[in-house]
This record gives structure tokens, sequence and C-alpha cells, in this order.
């Protein structure tokens, strides 16, 4: 689970770095723009347009709260969270999946997925775990890292192109968590504040559009 | 209040309907051109975020844009919503239709690629000894590719080959570098053994980085004071004179009211792309009297690839010079009538030098995974192909009556699938490529002659062709329908083969080619 001491280290790290450059200096500049401006009339639909009121800071969830974990069940989310950390260990000095939050992230994830995305993991950790109990008498998340690869071996494949992944089940589930998993991993805000910190780029994003003019559906 | 008729309406903004736009109100004709979606603007509408500040961390919306896998969590609001506008398949049979409805349309995002048809497409016919010629030719189209390539800066080598016909480039076209790596010497030099030419990808510069009808083409319309853009204008129907059975007009609502309006013209131009011009045709009951409209939708293959690891550039140990650069091979298959192969028609393929292997090519995780990545890192050559598609008249969209969109209007049905011709290309594409990285000593990582459903290439065309004999084609060969004259058709639907090429400049070329006509067939009181 997410813990309180990873989720300090995250609020550290964030107030380390230059996070979110655009961002902070829009805000930094709004709250002058506002007093430079003309006195706004104050009128009752609120100030003129270049009279607003700056924007206030305000916090991204992940900085104040933790996920709550509800798609997949206790098993299913043990394996999966033994299985995250396996894919995707701390390598060459960047943060791995545990460090963050890579299954409560994929438990949303998966949980808001359609239907045969949410069969693929459920069915796929369920297995984890049943083969885990025939071969070892134990669940999969009990299992130490040379019996995890046993039952991890024979569903591994190379995938020649990835939007034709494998027919096999299984040998599907596992092409889908050894996509999943790494980029949940680098696309949290845990990894880009750490390699921010050291000074690194990380992460993917973009310059996002926003909604242009969306349709009345009333 | 008197309202205004305006000579020419046109349907659509991207590059069909801003070409159609500059040249006619360049020559006085008025005209409106109705946008189906809002204007973007640049500035406001996107803003720089990281992956981590979206609300799926760069994974998408789980179940949003199902049929656009080029999209993203960062650019999905450029994308039709396809609750909003669906369209409708049988399951066995996907179809990816990617679409664009901001004004500009699609030609706000292409790849600009530009690339002008040959013969061996315009007269496809009689190379093949099947299917229809255009009832044009690279000579008709010549100095209106001109024109295009000048106004979108195309970039470019000129090279003399008959499949690959050279433009009127920037500066006079590029001069072949001479600082080649080893691995785009070593392919070229196989290549050439196969007879495969090796040349460079050729593309618009445009300005700014953006090649679009919003900055090259609407704005010269808008300066000569004869255009008038609405958007958010949904056009429901095409409106007939009862009397002289000619067009008049549009019916079309407002997109955010609803309320519903009728504009007068002289003259309708549609340029909404291949299928939703298609599909106002359709739903208007117009231009179908060879039952040929809807029909010999196609496009083209995307996704076949190859990729090999160069042994001495593994490990970071590649000397200088030997990775880097990438390459661009026209068409070289089926270009003799007695050539036999499985498959008719050709595609071209693209290399490059330098890139990575993928954690999917190798059946590992964790640790071992990141070293053996590592160790490929930056030694990987690539091929991938665009192939040509045939038209077929059973691949074809009709209207799905059950379904209407967000303003009542029956949706498109799409019924396509693709064939052996489309199969035994892709894989002797991909033993091609595979032949040649072998035969350079480099190591083959991956290979697969799977390809993308149909739509996916984004370079949909046919479902109004042209043609001479009005049984079999809708268009005549200045886009005007055969069966109403003041009706013309100016975007990809016009097209009776896609080739391997991009379409956006043969668009262009056709579109103008087909706006000047009509501005002196107006002033001749001919239409």
């Amino acid at each position: 689970m997410y813990s309180a001491m990873r989720r300090r280290r995250f609020m550290q790290a964030l107030a380390a770095a230059p996070a979110a450059p655009l961002i902070a200096q829009q805000a930094a500049t709004a709250p002058v723009a506002a007093q430079q401006g003309a006195p706004a009339r104050a009128g009752r639909g609120g100030p003129g347009p270049g009279n607003g009121p700056a924007m206030l800071e305000v916090a991204a969830p992940d900085s104040v709260a933790e996920p709550v974990a509800r798609f997949f069940t206790p098993p299913q989310y043990a394996a999966l969270h033994r299985l995250s950390g396996l894919i995707q260990p701390p390598l060459n000095g960047n943060l791995g999946a545990l460090d963050c939050g890579v299954p409560e992230f994929l438990d949303f994830l998966i949980g808001v997925s359609p239907a045969d995305r949410q069969q693929l993991y459920r069915n796929g950790l369920d297995a984890l775990n049943a083969q885990a109990k025939k071969q070892f008498a134990k669940s999969f998340a009990d299992l130490d890292d040379a019996q995890a690869h046993t039952i991890l071996q024979p569903m591994l494949v190379a995938v020649p192109w990835p939007t034709d992944p494998p027919k096999d089940a299984l040998k599907a589930f596992l092409f889908a968590v050894r996509e999943d998993v790494p980029l949940a991993t680098r696309n949290s805000p845990e990894y880009a504040a750490a390699a921010a910190a050291s000074g690194r780029r990380a992460g993917g994003g973009g310059l996002v559009w926003k909604p242009i003019d969306p349709v009345y559906r009333g | 209040m008197a309202i205004k008729e305006y000579d020419v309406l046109i349907v659509g903004s991207g590059h069909s309907g801003g070409m159609a736009a500059k040249v006619l109100t360049q020559k006085g004709i008025s005209c409106l051109m109705l946008n189906a979606g809002p204007e973007a603007d640049y500035a406001q509408d996107r803003t720089a975020k990281a992956a981590h500040e979206l609300p799926y961390r760069g994974f998408n919306q789980p179940g949003r844009l199902p049929h656009v896998l080029q999209a993203n969590e960062a650019n999905a609001e450029q994308w039709v919503d396809e609750k909003e506008v669906p369209y409708t398949h049988d399951p066995a049979k996907p179809y990816n239709w990617v679409r664009v409805r901001l004004l500009g349309g699609r030609s706000l995002f292409w790849a600009r690629q530009s690339f002008r048809l040959s013969d061996f497409e315009f007269k496809a016919g009689d190379l093949e000894g099947t299917g229809e010629n255009w009832p044009i030719s690279l000579s008709d189209l010549d100095p209106y590719y001109s024109q295009v390539e000048a106004i979108f800066r195309v970039r470019g080598r000129k090279e003399g080959w008959p499949q690959f016909p050279d433009g009127n480039f920037v500066d006079g076209g590029m001069p072949r570098p001479t600082n080649e790596s080893q691995t785009i010497k070593t392919f070229t030099e196989l290549a050439n053994q196969r007879n495969i030419g090796v040349s460079v990808m050729r593309f618009s510069e445009g300005v700014n980085g953006l090649a679009s009808s919003i900055n090259l083409l609407l704005p010269d319309a808008l300066t000569t004071g004869k255009l008038d853009i609405v958007s958010n204008a949904i056009v429901r129907e095409i409106s007939v004179d009862k009397n002289t059975g000619r067009v008049n007009g549009a019916h079309f609502v407002d997109r955010h009211s609803r309320r519903e309006m009728h504009v007068k013209a002289k003259v309708v131009v549609l340029a909404a792309g291949t299928l939703e011009s298609t599909r106002l045709l359709l739903n208007s009951g117009l231009a179908n009297s060879s039952g040929m409209l809807g029909h010999y939708l196609h496009d083209q293959i995307y996704g076949v690839s190859v990729v090999a690891s160069v042994p001495e550039a593994r490990d970071g140990k590649a000397p200088a010079g030997i990775m880097g650069g990438n390459v661009f091979m026209p068409r070289f298959r089926n270009l003799k009538r007695e050539e036999k192969r499985d498959f008719t028609k050709g595609y071209c393929m693209l290399v490059s030098s330098g890139g990575s292997a993928q954690p999917y090519h190798f059946p590992l995780y964790g640790e071992e995974l990141q070293k053996t990545l590592d160790r490929y890192a930056g030694s990987c050559v690539q091929g991938s192909i665009f192939g040509e598609r045939p038209a077929r008249y059973e691949n074809h969209v009709s209207i799905n009556k059950e379904v209407k969109d967000a303003w009542g209007i029956p949706v498109l049905h799409v019924d396509v699938k693709d064939g052996d011709n489309e199969h035994n290309m892709a894989k002797d594409a991909a033993n091609t490529l595979e032949e040649i990285f072998t035969a350079g000593k480099w190591d083959i990582v991956s290979k697969t002659d799977k390809f993308y459903p149909p739509g996916y290439s984004i370079h949909e065309v046919g479902t109004a062709r042209m043609g001479d004999d009005p049984k079999k084609s809708v268009l005549n060969r200045w886009n005007q329908t055969h069966d109403i004259k003041n009706l013309l058709v100016v975007d990809g639907a016009c097209f009776v083969t896609c080739g391997w090429q991009n379409p956006t400049m043969t668009i262009l070329a056709v579109s103008m080619r087909a706006s000047e006509h009509l501005a002196e067939e107006i002033k001749k009181g001919n239409v």
C-alpha cells in the first residue's frame, strides 16, 4: 500500500524539483498582471477580461491523499504487487514500480477499463496464484524470485508487433503487464520528482489539448 | 433581412476545401465555407503538462477513441468524439475511421510526406490488365502539382524515376548527402543489387512546422474579401431546386444550439473528407445514378516491420559513422506488366538506422531485460512500409438509418475487409527487408508481416470515384458529379487508385484543377 514514508519522500522531492516550469511561470505572472491591470468595475458578473483574480495554488491529489485499492480482490492485488516489483525493480538508479505506487495506479486504471482488459488482468492474476499454490503451496505474493520466475517463464514470449499481442490469454496477460508496469512507473509523479531532483528528464507528456468549444450535450 | 446567395458553398475546411476557397475567391467568386467543428487556438487550447499530471498518466482514458490508435491522452481532444459522431461496422471487419472536425481538419495534423502519384497509379488498369484507369494522367496534374509544391514548400531529391515523379522542390531538390552512415551505405548497396532504388523522404516544410489549410490556403482566400467561414455548422443535407434538378444550397445544424439553418449557393463543392462527403451525398439521395457511390473504399497498409541489430554497434561501442540516418524506397514491385507475383500493385519502404530494440522484442523482464535493452541501444536498423490496398467494389459504405449522431443525422456503416493481395504484399515486404538486413550481416531482432485494420493510415479514398463513364463512376474528370453539374466533390473520395503515396499532394492538385475549371465554367455561365 501507499506508505506515508513514500508520500513524504515524494513531497520532499517535489519541493526540491523545478516541476512543471510552464505552469509555475503562469502562476508567477498572474498576480502581477492582476495588480497592474486597470481597476475592475465591480459588476454583478465579476471582473472583466484581464482583471480576474490571480490563480490560486492547488494541490495534486497524489500529494495529499492515498489511493484506495478497490478493483482487484486482495489475493489478486497481492499478486499484482509482487509481479510489479519483479517486472520493474529499481534499476540504474531509477525508482522501481513499487516506489512509484504502480499497483495502486493499475488497480484504478484497470478498474475503469473495458471489460476485456479487466478480465485479462483478473484471470491472469488468478492463474499466477493458482500456479503458485499448485507448484509451491503458496500464494504468488509469497514466492521468492526464483520460484516466481519458474511460473512466469512459460508465459514469456517475444512480440514482434505490440498491436498483435499473443493469442494465449496468459501470455497476453504477461505481455500487457510488461507494457503497463514500466510505463506506469515512468509516468508516475514519484519517478518524475526523483528524476528532476537528480537533474534528469523523465516521463512523457507534452502539449495537451484542452476541450475546444465542447458541444452542448443537454 | 435578405439572405445572401453565394456563388459557391464549400463544405469542409481541410486541404481540399482550403484549396477550393483559395482558387475560387482569387478569381472573384464569392464562397461560403461551412465547417463542422470549432476553430482551435493553438496558443489558448494547448497547455504543457507532464504525463503524471494527466488523469490517466499517459495511458489514455480507457474506452475513449477505440478506433483512433494514433490518439494519446495529450491529443485526445483533437479527434472526433466517437460517441458524438459514431459509425458502425461488423466487429469481424474492423475499420478505423480517424477524423478531425477542427477548422482546418486533418490538414492540422498530417505527417507532411509529400508525393505525386505516377502513371503507375493513374493508369493502373492498363498496367495490371484489370480495374479502372483514372480519367486523367500525371501530365494533366503536373502543372497543379508544381503549384501545390511551391505553396507547401516541398523538399525532396530528384531521381528521374517514372514511379516516383520528381516535383517542384524547394531549392531545386536536395543533393545526395556525403556523410551517410555505413549502415545506410550498406543498405543502399544491397538494395540497389536487388533493383530497389534508394532515395530520401519528400515532405512539406510548410511554415513554422505547419502545412495546413489554415496557414497556407485560407488566409489568402480571406484576404480577397470573398470568403465567409462559419464554424460549428454541421451540414445535414444538400438542397435541390425541384424545378431544375440542380443543387441550390444546404441545410445545416448549429453544433451547439441545434438550430436548423439553410444557406443558398449556385454551386456546392464537397470537401469534407472522403467518407463525410460520401455520407452527405448518400443522406441527400444525390449523385448515385451509377450505384457506385460509397463503393471502392480503400487506403494503405501500415504496420509491417523488421528490426535488426548491427553487431559491432552493440554495447554502446558503435564506431563513429556506423549508425544513423534514414532512407526511402519508392515502389519497386510490379513496375513491368510481365512481372509475375502473388500480388498486384506495390509498396514503399522506409529504413532508419540508429534506433533501439523495444522491451516487447525480448521474452525477459526486470534486470535481465534492462541489460539486454542497454546492449541493443542505438544498434538497430528498422524497416517499415506503406502498401497500396486495391480498390474493390465490395468494400463500401452505406447509411445506417438505425444509428444517428448527436444531431440526429444517420451515420455510416463501413463494410471493408482485406484480401490475399494485401497479405501477400505484406509478406513480400517483410521478407525483402529481412533478406537485405541479413545480407548486411545484421541480426534480426523482430519481424512481422501483420498490419493495421483498414482506415488506420488516415488515407481513405474512393467512394465517389471519377471516370469518363457515368455508369462506372460518380464524378467526371473535373470532379463534377455526372448527375448534377453544379455539385462537385474535390477531396479523396474522387480517387480511383490510392497508390502507396500519402494522398495529400494529389488531393490538393485535384482540388486546384477542379476549382480552376469550375471558375471558368461559372464565368461562362455553364453551371
